[in-house]
């Protein structure tokens, strides 16, 4: 095995939440309230299903090779020729959602804080850090997910908290007033979020605690869930109607905050927030796409490559749209499904063939099962 | 090797510290020009007349109070810049500012009535997008032009904006931030009231411009467009249907007694119940109010259970007018629903109203509105019988 690491279930579970609020926490708000209206925070409800079933996926074909990481048994199950076609669509795939996550970022901060910060610049350095952060292997992203994570969670709760003077509940009725179709509309966005949860796949491997992995996946669906809808609510009850209208309805939330007269201006946490939580998550996907790569052309170690892909992403993060408007678009219309397909819609063919082809070979030879 | 290796670490570290010296586009605080007030004013000829009001910060830090003695030589300075839009006309202004406008402290919104008249949604369109402004700005509108509410140098604050932000805030009339005002405008009611500032006379043997503006009346928008105004009065009425009452003194007199009774508000709270049926809406408004006798003009004694039954009767009735001639002028005459009724229809009969929602313009002025007030009072302040009244003739 190239990787040596050993990661814990709740390592891993701490992770993904982070991995998965880091991005939607600024941009579903808005997506979501553009179908969902004042049922937005119905969505997230919705989307976590599919969180629950891409966990279960991931867990189950793992439970069928547990040695392996979804490039190898990809191999295993369709064969060397299908099984390399397989790995190289996850591996282009995720080379271009973290340029997109990337590019998110370097938006972000442009837009909001540096204007007239070069937005490669930007990136570049993310991209660097992370890239120090994916050289130092998985231990050490787990343990900073742990450093980072409560950190986040309270950030979130204090920001809550200080919003509520200026909530409205009034904002939240008529509950479904059209049924139940606003929301679940709105929730066929966020679901691309969820199966993101895919990346547990990569990460299986290395958990040390096996049994409880599938337990700390589920966890952590629930928490982000739960946060999205909070984070729903609470901009919700603030800008109202007006959330559509906003980029990062959060950041515009969090910008009216004024305590007293003199707690104000706290925009910056949530800009700390962002960084922090875009920080693991590329390092995640980082990770997960340099050693796929090294996997996938048979290196004995994935060090050298880092740096390499790491230009590579900086490309595809610039190459991932021409302005804010269309990467918006493209994260608001066909993103869901593109996503979906890939983190849900393969893996679950491998599902399917995996078991079959082990029932096959169990009745062939009736040996034991790994 | 392991001399080689330390130095080369240390020369690596020493090079992060180069970077950390600071941004490469940083901007001190010397170089930027804070506004504080913001006015938009509509020339004749369609054009945007954008004033600004920047801080002086020199005055701030040390000196003192100099005063509008030197004629513009206070703590802030106006300028204006004109142009097709707001920011086209910050272009303009920049031209004649030596410092780089700095937007993130601008605590006021001035919008001219003409301006006003002609349509404010683009100019907050401006206001929402630009990632200085921030969306707690009061928004108000000046009877005049902006830019002359703008110029005055207030004896006690240190800028017209200042004052105007701090009237805002009081609560006292109406308040509306920058996100308020975005509410109201995409709102079902598609109606919306903004406070409206007034110059205060100047006290005698002071400038001209040594006085304040404050907030006297209410500005009533029917989508972005001003169609006119209210006096404070009628404001207090529009505040109870708005919910939005916090400070509010009553004066009453009772039947068959001499002198006044004042009553100051502790609470507040009206209720909306909207009701549909027949084609015909409904609402019920429900004001309910506690409060504490503030002065005792009369020859009452107030721990008399009795009296107090009759004040809150009498204090009833008032609120009870106050709201009806409140309706009166903007439901019926108006016709603009600024106390939010769509939203509130909305919510209860969500299928009955979007089928109305079009016509909701027509149907505002026809809703049945019943209004029910009840007043608590609680305290007789520190006192209990009429004080300076010999004993004899105070009525138990």
């Amino acid at each position: 095995m190239i990787e040596k690491g050993k990661i814990s279930a709740t390592q891993m579970g701490i992770m993904m939440y982070l991995t998965i609020i880091a991005t939607a926490i600024l941009l579903v708000p808005a997506i979501t309230a553009r179908q969902a209206k004042q049922d937005m925070w119905l969505s997230p409800f919705w989307a976590s299903f599919i969180g629950f079933l891409t966990v279960y996926i991931a867990v189950q074909l793992h439970q069928l090779y547990p040695q392996k990481n979804l490039i190898e048994y990809s191999e295993d199950i369709l064969g060397k020729f299908l099984g390399k076609a397989v790995g190289l669509i996850f591996l282009f795939f995720y080379l271009h959602v973290s340029g997109i996550i990337i590019r998110e970022y370097g938006e972000f901060i442009v837009g909001s804080f540096l204007l007239h910060t070069p937005l490669v610049f930007v990136m570049g350095t993310i991209i660097l850090v992370c890239s120090f952060a994916v050289r130092c292997g998985l231990e050490v992203i787990g343990r900073l997910a742990e450093m980072i994570v409560p950190v986040v969670i309270i950030m979130i709760l204090i920001l809550l908290i200080l919003l509520i003077p200026d909530m409205e509940v009034a904002n939240m009725f008529p509950i479904m007033e059209k049924g139940m179709m606003p929301s679940l509309k709105g929730a066929v966005i966020p679901q691309g979020w969820f199966t993101e949860f895919f990346l547990i796949a990569f990460l299986l491997p290395y958990v040390a605690d096996r049994n409880k992995a599938k337990k700390w996946g589920m966890i952590s669906v629930v928490a982000v869930m739960l946060t999205l809808s909070f984070v729903n609510i609470a901009v919700l009850f603030v800008l109202g109607e007006l959330t559509a209208g906003f980029i990062y309805p959060a950041m515009s939330a969090v910008r009216y905050i004024s305590i007293a007269g003199f707690l104000e201006h706290i925009e910056a946490i949530v800009a700390a927030l962002w960084v922090a939580g875009v920080f693991l998550k590329i390092a995640v996907f980082y990770y997960a796409l340099v050693l796929g790569t090294a996997q996938w052309l048979n290196l004995s170690d994935y060090r050298p490559i880092i740096f390499p892909v790491g230009f590579l992403l900086l490309l595809f993060s610039i190459w991932s749209a021409s302005n804010l408007m269309e990467l918006t678009h493209f994260l608001g219309s066909s993103s869901p499904f593109y996503r979906i397909s890939i983190q849900m819609g393969i893996p679950l063919i491998l599902l399917f063939i995996a078991k079959w082809r082990k029932r096959a070979s169990n009745s062939n030879q009736g040996k034991y099962q790994g | 090797m392991g001399i080689l290796q330390k130095a080369a670490k240390i020369l690596f570290v020493c090079v992060h510290l180069m970077l950390l010296s600071g941004c490469w586009d940083r901007t001190e605080v010397n170089d930027l020009a804070l506004i504080v007030g913001l006015g938009i004013d509509q020339k004749k000829d369609g054009k945007i007349m954008l004033t600004v009001q920047l801080v002086v910060p020199k005055s701030i830090g040390g000196g003192g109070q100099m005063g509008g003695g030197g004629g513009g030589g206070g703590e802030t300075i106006v300028r204006s810049g004109t142009g097709a839009t707001v920011a086209d006309a910050i272009s303009n202004l920049q031209e004649k500012l030596s410092r780089r406008v700095f937007w993130g402290h601008t605590k006021v919104v001035v919008f001219g009535e003409r301006a006003a008249k002609a349509g404010i949604r683009q100019h907050l369109d401006f206001l929402s997008r630009n990632p200085q402004t921030r969306l707690r700005s009061n928004v108000l509108v000046s009877k005049g032009t902006a830019k002359s509410v703008l110029e005055l140098l207030p004896p006690i604050e240190q800028s017209s904006a200042e004052v105007m932000r701090e009237l805002s805030e009081s609560q006292l009339l109406l308040r509306v931030t920058i996100k308020d005002a975005l509410q109201m405008l995409s709102g079902d009611a598609g109606a919306a009231a903004l406070p409206m500032v007034k110059i205060l006379p100047p006290e005698k043997g002071k400038k001209e411009l040594q006085t304040i503006a404050f907030i006297q009346r209410t500005a009533i928008f029917k989508k972005d467009k001003m169609i006119g105004d209210i006096d404070d009065k009628l404001t207090r009425g529009v505040l109870w249907l708005r919910n939005e009452i916090k400070l509010a003194n009553i004066t009453v007199r009772l039947k068959g007694e001499k002198g006044n009774i004042t009553s100051t508000l502790i609470r507040a709270h009206t209720e909306f119940i909207p009701k549909y049926g027949k084609g015909k809406w409904k609402m019920i408004v429900k004001a309910t109010a506690e409060d504490d006798i503030l002065l005792n003009g009369t020859k009452l004694d107030l721990l008399n259970p009795k009296h107090t039954k009759m004040i809150e009767k009498e204090l009833e009735n008032e609120t009870d007018k106050r709201i009806r001639a409140a309706l009166k002028k903007v439901q019926k005459e108006l016709k603009a629903d600024i106390f939010g009724f769509a939203e509130i229809f909305h919510r209860k009969y969500p299928r009955e109203w979007n089928r109305v929602k079009n016509r909701w313009e027509e149907i505002f002025p026809t809703v049945e509105v019943v209004v029910k007030t009840k007043v608590y009072v609680r305290r007789p302040g520190m006192n209990t019988a009429p004080q300076g009244l010999p004993e004899q003739e105070v009525k138990q």
